[in-house]
C-alpha cells in the first residue's frame, strides 16, 4: 500500500466533516464510547503485547475495525465485548507474525523508585509480569479479562471466540497455574 | 474447581473493599479455602495491575481518533472507486502490447518479404531484363525506409499509451 501525499491527506481531511455513512456510529457517540473504554482497552493490548508502542498503534486500528464493522449491538456492554473481541484478535495476529525467538520488550515496567511504596508496587509488578510471561497467551487473555477487566464467563468466551461452557475450567486452570508462580516468585 | 464464595472475593477485590471494607467472614475464609487463596492471590495482583496500566495510558483523544479513521475510510473508499480504473488500465495496458507484438511480427515478415525479393530480383540476369535493375535498386533503397517507417509506427502507437500509463497516477 503506497502512502498517502500530504495532498491527498488534505484532500481527504476537507470531507471529514461530512456525515459518514461507512462507520457504525456518529462521532458524538463514538466520542462517549471511547472515553469510557479506551483505558482498559489500552492496557489490555499494552499487557497482553507487552509493549506500550504497539498498544497505540493496535488500538487505533481496533476502534477503526470497530467503526468500520457493519451490525447492530445490542447493549453497551456487547459493544464493549465485541471491541474487547476485536483487540484480542490483533494481538492474536500480531503473535502470529511475530518471530517465536523475539525477546518481548517490557517498556511499560518502570525503574524502581526509591519510594518504598512504588518499590514494592513495581516488584510486584515485574514479579506479575515475569509469571505471566510464562504462560500461555490464552491463558494471559482469561486472567486479564476475568480479574484486571472485570468480563464475566460469557464476555470472556465472547472476546476470545471460546464455548462458555469452557471457561470455568480454562481459568481454573490458568488461575492455579499463576498462583503457584507468584508464591515461587514471592520465596 | 470452583468456591461458592469465590465470586464474592472477587468482587471484593475489584471494588477494592477486600481485605478490611468486605464481609469479614471472607478474610478467614480465603484463608482456609485453596481455591480461594489462589483467587485472593491472582485477582489483587492482576487488578491492581490493571489499575496502573489504566493510569499510565496515554491515549490519544477520541477527536483524533475519529479523524486518523476517517481519512482512512476515505482513503479506502477511494481506492475501491479506483479499483475498475487500474483494472480497466491494465487491461488497455495489455492490449497495447499484444497489439504492438502483433505489428512488430506483421513488420517483420513484410522486411522478411522484402529482403527475399530484392535477393531474387539481385539474381536476376540484368542484360536480358534491363528493367528488374532498376526495380532492384528501388527495392534495395527503400527498405530501412520501410524499416523506419514501421518503427516509427510502433513508436507513434506506443508512446500515448506508455506517457498516459506513466501518468495515471496523478
Amino acid at each position: 500500500m503506497r502512502d498517502m501525499t500530504f495532498s491527498e491527506i488534505e484532500r481527504l481531511g476537507a470531507a471529514v466533516g461530512e456525515p459518514d455513512e461507512a462507520f457504525q456510529m456518529d462521532e458524538d457517540a463514538f466520542r462517549l464510547f471511547y472515553d469510557r473504554t479506551a483505558r482498559p482497552v489500552w492496557a489490555y493490548l499494552s499487557r497482553m503485547t507487552r509493549d506500550a508502542r504497539l498498544a497505540d498503534d493496535l488500538l487505533q486500528e481496533t476502534y477503526y475495525r470497530f467503526l468500520r464493522a457493519g451490525g447492530t449491538h445490542e447493549s453497551d456492554a456487547h459493544r464493549r465485548n465485541y471491541l474487547f473481541r476485536i483487540a484480542t484478535n490483533l494481538v492474536y495476529d500480531h503473535r502470529r507474525r511475530q518471530r517465536p525467538d523475539r525477546v518481548e520488550m517490557t517498556d511499560h515496567l518502570e525503574t524502581p523508585s526509591v519510594d518504598a511504596n512504588v518499590a514494592e508496587r513495581t516488584a510486584r509488578r515485574l514479579d506479575l509480569a515475569r509469571a505471566m510471561g510464562q504462560l500461555k497467551p490464552r491463558e494471559r487473555d482469561m486472567l486479564w479479562l476475568a480479574y484486571a477487566n472485570g468480563s464475566s464467563h460469557q464476555e470472556i468466551a465472547d472476546a476470545l471466540g471460546l464455548k462458555r461452557a469452557s471457561i470455568k475450567l480454562l481459568l481454573f486452570r490458568a488461575r492455579r497455574r499463576l498462583a503457584n508462580l507468584l508464591r515461587a516468585q514471592g520465596g | 474447581m470452583e468456591c461458592l464464595r469465590e465470586q464474592e472475593i472477587v468482587d471484593a477485590i475489584a471494588s477494592g473493599r477486600w481485605p478490611h471494607a468486605c464481609d469479614p467472614s471472607l478474610a478467614p475464609h480465603a484463608a482456609a479455602c485453596a481455591i480461594c487463596r489462589d483467587v485472593v492471590i491472582v485477582a489483587s495482583a492482576l487488578r491492581d495491575d490493571g489499575v496502573d496500566a489504566c493510569h499510565e495510558a496515554r491515549v490519544p483523544s477520541a477527536g483524533l481518533v475519529w479523524w486518523r479513521a476517517t481519512i482512512r475510510a476515505r482513503a479506502e473508499a477511494s481506492r475501491v472507486a479506483e479499483r475498475p480504473l487500474t483494472v480497466a488500465q491494465g487491461i488497455a495496458g495489455a492490449c497495447a502490447v499484444g497489439v504492438a507484438c502483433g505489428l512488430a511480427g506483421v513488420a517483420w515478415q513484410s522486411v522478411q518479404r522484402f529482403q527475399r525479393i530484392g535477393e531474387i530480383v539481385a539474381t536476376l540476369d540484368t542484360s536480358k531484363l534491363p528493367f528488374t535493375s532498376t526495380s532492384a535498386s528501388i527495392l534495395q533503397g527503400a527498405l530501412p525506409f520501410v524499416i523506419a517507417l514501421g518503427g516509427l509506427g510502433a513508436c507513434l502507437l506506443i508512446a500515448p499509451i506508455a506517457v498516459y500509463l506513466v501518468l495515471s497516477d496523478d
